[in-house]
This record gives structure tokens, C-alpha cells and sequence, in this order.
């Protein structure tokens, strides 16, 4: 899966700007009043969002007083410089981002997760054979750039005992499916096994998928909801409210999948009814905790596990950033 | 131009549209090109069929930016180029500031528009606007400083002030590079929407076509840019349709009329 | 009949004198350095009087009308004008007015209406062999009809000097010589003071009270003839020819 990036300093900016005070729709707290909330989306409408839009259509948000408002992704800013710049309440986004804002010292918090494994793999046509980490030995592995991205193949190709240096990264942008077709590189990293893989299996280029956690890398959340620690503060009712009707709309989707790509694909223009279900499909399973915890809950243990794996790897070093990243009080039959 | 000739006029480049179609469609279905990264006409054809009715009403959505931004570009192009012909203080001073906002890219300045205008229409105007202000501004200021001096001094001896040759010469002789601007601004606009509604949207032709592309499905992402050329290319035809109403002396009289 | 020498003035005429010019200068800085345009020039004009300028290219004739106009100012000597409009060469209409609405320009710019303007103009067009053509755009017109809306658009700022800078040398030589007819038959009819300035040698001699010859830059009067023969004046008038010869002597062009 695609990730869009700014630099730095757009993100200093946004924080610079939300030390500005709040600029848009302060959260009004008023019981009996519906509550305005704009929502920022990691990526564009798909698959990985089918409860949100669930939760939507099928009216969780107005049951619960709120009035939420969804917004695509935009290429001028990530979803955290927005959620860091009070532009939006609750922004989705990606552990490894979150750890990297907090060793900013960023102040936001992950309160819940949507997709509780990594989609991240790496991805390949059939005819290049590579369908273990090891066959990436002298090949050229292409990816956006991002340098958790980087450190993901090297754990990958440490784990394999494949030598890094036999092995060619390349930066392939936003271009992902496209450098693999023209055959540009052999293989990317950052294409998500449900979506990605299944728009090339659905056209018949049979592509072959390592996923990130099956080849050495620490488990993490890949989407989760993110919202700025003053936030969880001021308006803890109100997310509560937020998280447990999109558990809602998930639990939904789960009992009726078909009825729910749906209404996914009537809300958004230009989405693939055939492509978002067989991905709705491929997902669902990875949509709910195991071991009874409810939807959205995030492991603590498996968030310290990834914040010292990121701390080896020399991606973040602040002390801060890992402990009270996430948190799970404010889903249902938490906290309170 | 009789309408004989006005058809036979229309035969050469349409023949030559045809022929190029042919070879393209020859050229993807002989393997010339994977249909991922270039698909056959037949396929965006069908697609332009298919999500008719999407195509229609986000086109509505791209096209009300466009326009509106295309307005107010000209507004500010208008003003800009009426206070550098005058005073040569902003002629100095902002001048330079005006090519500045050209050479910067649009990719650092959108997400400060974003963050001062938020996420409705406001900002996508913000970034037409800023594209298409700028050669309205430079064909507009170029005919307002070709105005012969010799006239201006004529009108001085009439008894014109500096206001009255302003409105009677200079604002009408400025009119054709205003015009040409526009066209510029026009085709320029279509781009610069497409990276605004990538600068956030839930609607409109750019954001129909980068939720195709990031699905694969390039019939329907070429669908969306095909619609987006055929209005670039209808806003221009409209302007220059326009110019000849508006400014009809602007033009050589047709002696030898069939 | 004629009178060949330097310019000299009467008392009782000052009085009369709708144009004074005495020992103007004028001089322009270039990247060449100063050029002296015009170098102590003078000239005198009664009112009602029509005076042809002949003088080579560059001799400043243009910047002599320009000090009449009050478009310059000299920078030595003294002028002193009648207020006065411009008739340039190239007609410089405007090419989004109909000739009527071209004609009353200068009414428009001191505040008529456009229905008041129009009332005033209208009329002139058939004398001026214009009926007819009130609607029609410049780029309808021909040369000669251009020109003659021009002379009309001066004439209706009714101002008692009019300076003419070649009104005729982009015609072509009939039509030159059609207008030179009609410029002649016009100025009875509207007398105004004429400074015309041409050169074209018999023009002058067939448009001017007094042809005044200038020297190559800088400019100074070195002849003045005076035409002193009955309008309406022939072409093949033995006087007009003389006087012509005459003329292109004091330029020194060999005859």
C-alpha cells in the first residue's frame, strides 16, 4: 500500500500551527447535540474503511449523537500533520507513523486499531520466482522511500541470511504495481497482501506476496485511529463514542460482508464493487482481536516489542515515544 | 467561411484523430503495451460508457472549480495588471514577487492553502487561481504597454485625462491579451484542479482518476482524463468563440467572403 | 508674389499671433548622447493663417508640432500656443468605435453623453463625403475615409489651432492627392490656424498661406515663403509650380 509523506518541516509547521491554538470545529460536548467530527483517511476509500462507511450507512454515528465527516487523504499534508495541526479530530494512520510523531514529540495517541496485523508485504509477478525472502539474493527490490520501509528489508533479508548488499533498493515513489509490471525492478516492499495483490490476481498477473510479520519483522497494527492526547483529555466521552460505533459498523460487516462493500462502493464514486469485496473478504478475519478482547484493542506488549525494534533500528530514540503510545480505554467495556 | 468549407474543414483533423486511435488500438491489442499502463481506446470507451453517469456528475463538481477559480484568477490577473501598468513602484515590487509564485512549487504551497482554507472549495480556487492568474498577467500587461504612444498623445491633445485614456484606450486595447491569457489560463486550469482535488477531495474528474489509478483500473482512470482533455479543449474552443463576439474589430475584415 | 527671406515679425501682428515660438530648443539625451532637435527655432503664426512646415527627415518637424500641442515643453526660448489638436500621421482610430463614435472622442472625454456626442458628429459626415458610413468600423474604411474621420475627430475638439504631422504620406498618391483637394476645400469652409506639417513640397504650396522651409537637425527656420495665390489652387498653376521649385531650392533638392 501506497503511504504519502511531507517533510519535516511541514510537520514542525503543522505543530507550530496547533500551538497557534485550534483552528477548525472545536469538539462541543453537549449531550443531546450532535458533535461534529472530521475524520482524515490514511488512503483513499477502500476496503480497509468498510466499517466506517458501515457505521455510516447504517446510522451508528446519529445513534451515538455524532456528526462525522470524511475526509480522503490529501497530498499537501499526512493524516498526522493534520490531526497535529487541529485540522481534523481523528485521523487514521499507521503504528510505525505514530512512534515516529511521538519521538517528535508529537502528543497524539493510538486509541484504537482497525487492521491488526501488517498489510505491508512484499510483493512480485509469478515470473520472477521470489517466494521466499531468500530468492531476493540479487535481485532489486523497489519501495517509496520511507525509512522504516528500508529498515523492513533489512530485518527481512538479515532474518533470511540473505547479504543486504546483494540486494538493490530502489525508490519507486507512489509507483509501486507499476514498476513491478514494467519490470523496472524485481520485487516491492510496501504493497499490502489485500489490496495490491488482489487487484493483480484479479487481473490475472498471479503475483506472489511475503507478508512483513511472516518474515521476521515484529507484528504491528497496520491502521489504526489516532486523535491528539488533549483530545482523549477533553473529550473522552465523545471518541468513546466514535470507536465503539465503528466497532459496530466492523461487527456489521462481518455478519453481512456483501451488503456492506455495498454500501462502501454507493458512497464513494469510482470503487471496484468486485476488487473491494474479494479485499473486504481477505481482511475481515484480520479486523478483530483474537483471545475475546473487543474490536480495536492493541496489544501492549506487541506495541513495546515494535517501539524496541524501531529504537534498533535507529528510527526513533526518544524514551517517550513508545510507553502510553496507545491505549484502550475508550473501547467498549474499557475504561468508562 | 461557407459551410462547405467549414466541414471539409473539420475532415483533416478528424481523419487524423481516427487514424491515430487505429494505430493505438493496434498497438495494445498486438502487445505493443501492457493494458495496465496503456489501455486500448476500445477499453476507455467502454468505461466512458459504463460510468457515464459518475464521470457526469463529478466533471460537474471539477468544472465548477475550475471555472470559479479560472474567475478569480482573471479578477486578480485584472487588478494585478492595471496597478503595474500604472505605478511602477508595484510594477518594481511585486513583479518580481509574481514570477516568485510561479517558480515555487505547488507542492509546498498547497499545504499552506490547505491549512489556512480547509478542506472544501476554498482552497482548490486558491490553487487554480494561483496558476492561472499568471499569464493573464503577462498577455495582459504585454497589450496594455503596446498601446502606441503616439494615440496616447493624441488623446492628451483631446483633452483626455489620465482616467479617460485609461478607460477609452488602454482597458479596450487590453481586451485580445486578456483573452489570450484566459485560453492559457483555461488549459493550465485542468491541471492544476486535478492536484488540487489531490490536495483533498471526495469528488470531481482528479480524484475520479487517482482512485482508478490506485485500483489498476486504467480504462476508467484514462475515461477521467479523457473528459478532463474534452473540457479543456471545450473551455478553450468557448473563449475564443467568446473573443470573437466580444472584440470582433480585433479581427482582419474578410474581404474575399464565399 | 513671393517673399524669400528670414523670418520677420510686425508689431501689429502680435496681437493677432495665435502660435508664438521664439528661439525654442529642444534636446533629447540617448544613449548616443544630446541631440539637439530643435536649435533656437521660431515662428510666428496669426490666427486663421495655415502654415505648411517642409523640412528633411529628422529636422524636428515632429517635435515642433509636439511643443505647439503642448505635449513638450522647450527647454530654452519661449512657446506660447492657442490651445491645439493633433491630426497624426497614421489615423490611430480606434478600432472598437464605429467612425461616428470615433469621431466624437474627444466631446466623449470632456463628458458628452454618447447620444450628445453622436448628435454633433452625425452631421459632419455627409460634408466630409462620409454618409453613410457613420456605423462602419476603421477597418471598413479606406484610407482616405479613415483619415477624413481623423481630421473630423480633431476638428470636433474644438480647438482653435490644429497641428496636421503628415496627415497624407501613407496614402497612396491618389488618394494623397484627393485628400490634398479635399483638405483645402475643408479648412475653408472651418477656419482654424493650420500648422501642417508635410513633406511633400507641393502639398505645402497647395495647402499653405506660407510654407516655412526648415534646416536638417537642428531645426531652424531658414525660408519662408508666402503663397500668395487664389483658392482654390491648380496643380498645374504656373505660380504653384514656380513656387514649388522655389521651395525644394530653399531645401536645396536639385530641380
Amino acid at each position: 500500500m501506497t503511504r504519502r509523506r511531507t517533510v519535516l518541516a511541514a510537520l514542525v509547521l503543522a505543530a507550530g500551527v496547533a500551538g497557534c491554538g485550534e483552528v477548525t470545529n472545536t469538539i462541543t460536548p453537549n449531550p443531546g447535540t450532535v458533535n461534529n467530527i472530521t475524520l482524515e483517511l490514511d488512503y483513499f476509500p477502500n476496503a480497509d474503511h468498510v466499517g466506517i462507511y458501515e457505521a455510516q450507512a447504517l446510522g451508528y454515528f446519529k445513534q451515538a449523537d455524532l456528526n462525522v465527516h470524511i475526509v480522503a487523504p490529501t497530498n499537501a499534508a499526512t493524516p498526522l500533520d493534520l490531526l497535529a495541526a487541529g485540522r481534523v479530530q481523528v485521523a487514521i494512520s499507521y503504528e510505525p507513523d505514530v512512534l515516529l510523531a511521538r519521538n517528535q514529540n508529537v502528543p497524539l495517541v493510538s486509541v484504537a486499531a482497525i487492521v491488526q496485523q501488517p498489510l505491508t508485504s512484499i510483493v512480485s509477478l509469478a515470473r520472477q520466482h521470489i517466494t521466499s525472502p531468500a530468492d531476493l539474493r540479487g535481485k532489486t527490490v523497489g519501495d517509496s522511500g520511507i525509512p522504516y520501509q528500508h529498515a523492513f528489508l533489512e530485518t527481512i533479508l538479515h532474518h533470511a541470511g540473505v547479504p543486504a548488499r546483494t540486494v538493490k533498493e530502489v525508490n519507486v515513489g507512489e509507483g509501486l504495481v507499476p514498476a513491478i509490471i514494467s519490470g523496472r525492478v524485481n520485487a516491492v516492499l510496501g504493497a499490502y497482501w489485500n489490496y495490491e495483490a488482489i487487484e493483480l490476481r484479479q487481473l490475472g498477473r498471479r503475483p506472489n506476496v511475503i507478508r512483513m510479520n511472516q518474515a521476521g519483522v515484529p507484528t504491528y497494527n497496520e491502521l489504526v485511529f489516532v486523535v491528539r492526547k488533549g483530545t482523549i483529555v477533553d473529550h473522552a466521552p465523545l471518541i468513546r463514542r466514535f470507536v465503539q460505533a465503528v466497532a459496530r459498523g466492523y461487527e456489521a460487516a462481518r455478519r453481512d460482508p456483501v451488503a456492506a462493500v455495498q454500501n462502501l462502493v454507493r458512497m464513494n464514486p469510482g470503487l471496484s464493487y468486485k476488487l473491494q469485496l474479494a479485499s473486504v473478504e481477505a481482511t475481515m478475519s484480520s479486523f478483530f482481536p483474537t483471545d475475546g478482547h473487543p474490536w480495536g484493542w492493541q496489544s501492549a506488549a506487541q506495541w513495546n516489542a515494535f517501539g524496541e525494534w524501531m529504537t534498533q533500528e535507529h528510527l526513533i530514540s526518544n524514551p517517550l515515544a513508545v510507553p502510553d503510545a496507545s491505549t484502550n480505554e475508550l473501547l467498549a467495556g474499557q475504561g468508562v | 467561411m461557407s459551410r462547405m468549407r467549414r466541414w471539409t474543414g473539420w475532415a483533416g483533423p478528424l481523419l487524423v484523430v481516427v487514424v491515430l486511435l487505429g494505430i493505438w488500438e493496434l498497438y495494445v491489442d498486438l502487445g505493443g503495451a501492457d493494458p495496465l499502463v496503456l489501455p486500448a481506446p476500445h477499453a476507455i470507451a467502454s468505461a466512458l460508457y459504463t460510468d457515464r453517469g459518475t464521470l457526469w456528475s463529478n466533471f460537474l463538481v471539477t468544472a465548477q472549480e475550475v471555472v470559479l477559480g479560472i474567475i478569480v484568477g482573471v479578477l486578480i490577473a485584472l487588478v494585478l495588471s492595471i496597478g503595474i501598468h500604472f505605478s511602477a513602484m508595484l510594477r518594481r515590487g511585486v513583479y518580481p514577487l509574481l514570477i516568485a509564485s510561479q517558480a515555487i512549487p505547488i507542492v509546498l504551497i498547497a499545504p499552506l492553502f490547505l491549512l489556512w482554507l480547509g478542506f472544501g472549495l476554498l482552497p482548490k480556487l486558491a490553487i487554480i487561481a494561483l496558476v492561472t492568474f499568471f499569464p493573464v498577467v503577462v498577455t495582459t500587461l504585454a497589450a496594455l504597454e503596446t498601446v502606441d504612444p503616439d494615440l496616447i498623445k493624441l488623446m492628451q491633445t483631446l483633452d483626455a485625462s489620465r482616467l479617460e485614456v485609461f478607460r477609452r484606450v488602454e482597458l479596450p486595447a487590453s481586451l485580445p491579451g486578456l483573452f489570450t491569457g484566459a485560453k492559457l489560463a483555461a488549459v493550465f486550469s485542468v491541471i492544476a484542479a486535478v492536484f488540487a482535488e489531490q490536495a483533498g477531495s471526495n469528488s470531481g474528474l482528479g480524484y475520479l482518476f487517482t482512485i482508478a489509478d490506485s485500483q489498476l483500473l486504467a480504462p476508467e482512470a484514462f475515461a477521467a482524463v479523457a473528459v478532463l482533455s474534452a473540457f479543456a479543449i471545450a473551455m478553450f474552443a468557448l473563449l475564443a468563440v467568446a473573443e470573437r463576439r466580444a472584440l470582433p474589430w480585433a479581427y482582419q475584415p474578410k474581404g474575399d467572403t464565399a | 508674389m513671393t517673399v524669400e527671406a528670414p523670418d520677420q515679425e510686425h508689431a501689429e501682428e502680435q496681437s493677432e499671433a495665435a502660435i508664438v515660438i521664439e528661439d525654442a530648443v529642444r534636446r533629447f539625451t540617448s544613449r548616443r548622447g544630446v541631440v539637439l532637435a530643435l536649435d533656437g527655432i521660431s515662428v510666428r503664426v496669426r490666427r486663421g493663417e495655415i502654415v505648411a512646415v517642409v523640412g528633411p527627415s529628422g529636422c524636428g518637424k515632429t517635435t515642433l508640432l509636439e511643443l505647439i500641442c503642448g505635449l513638450q515643453n522647450p527647454d530654452g526660448g519661449r512657446v506660447q500656443c492657442a490651445p491645439a489638436a493633433l491630426m497624426p500621421q497614421r489615423d490611430l482610430l480606434l478600432p472598437w468605435l464605429s467612425a461616428l463614435d470615433n469621431a466624437g472622442v474627444a466631446l466623449r472625454a470632456r463628458g458628452l453623453s454618447r447620444s450628445a456626442a453622436r448628435a454633433a458628429a452625425g452631421p459632419w459626415f455627409e460634408r466630409f463625403g462620409l454618409a453613410g458610413f457613420e456605423a462602419a468600423r476603421p477597418g471598413e474604411l479606406s484610407g482616405g475615409m479613415r483619415q477624413r474621420v481623423s481630421f473630423l475627430r480633431s476638428l470636433l475638439a474644438g480647438k482653435p489651432v490644429l497641428a496636421l504631422d503628415e496627415p497624407f504620406a501613407a496614402l497612396d498618391a491618389i488618394t494623397r492627392a484627393e485628400m490634398q483637394t479635399w483638405l483645402a476645400r475643408a479648412l475653408q469652409e472651418e477656419t482654424r490656424t493650420v500648422v501642417l506639417v508635410t513633406h511633400d513640397v507641393e502639398e505645402a504650396v497647395l495647402l499653405g498661406d506660407r510654407v516655412a522651409v526648415m534646416s536638417p537637425r537642428p531645426g531652424r527656420i531658414v525660408a519662408n515663403l508666402v503663397i500668395d495665390v487664389p483658392r482654390p489652387r491648380q496643380r498645374t498653376d504656373p505660380h504653384v509650380v514656380a513656387l514649388r521649385a522655389q521651395a525644394l531650392r530653399s531645401l536645396g533638392v536639385p530641380e
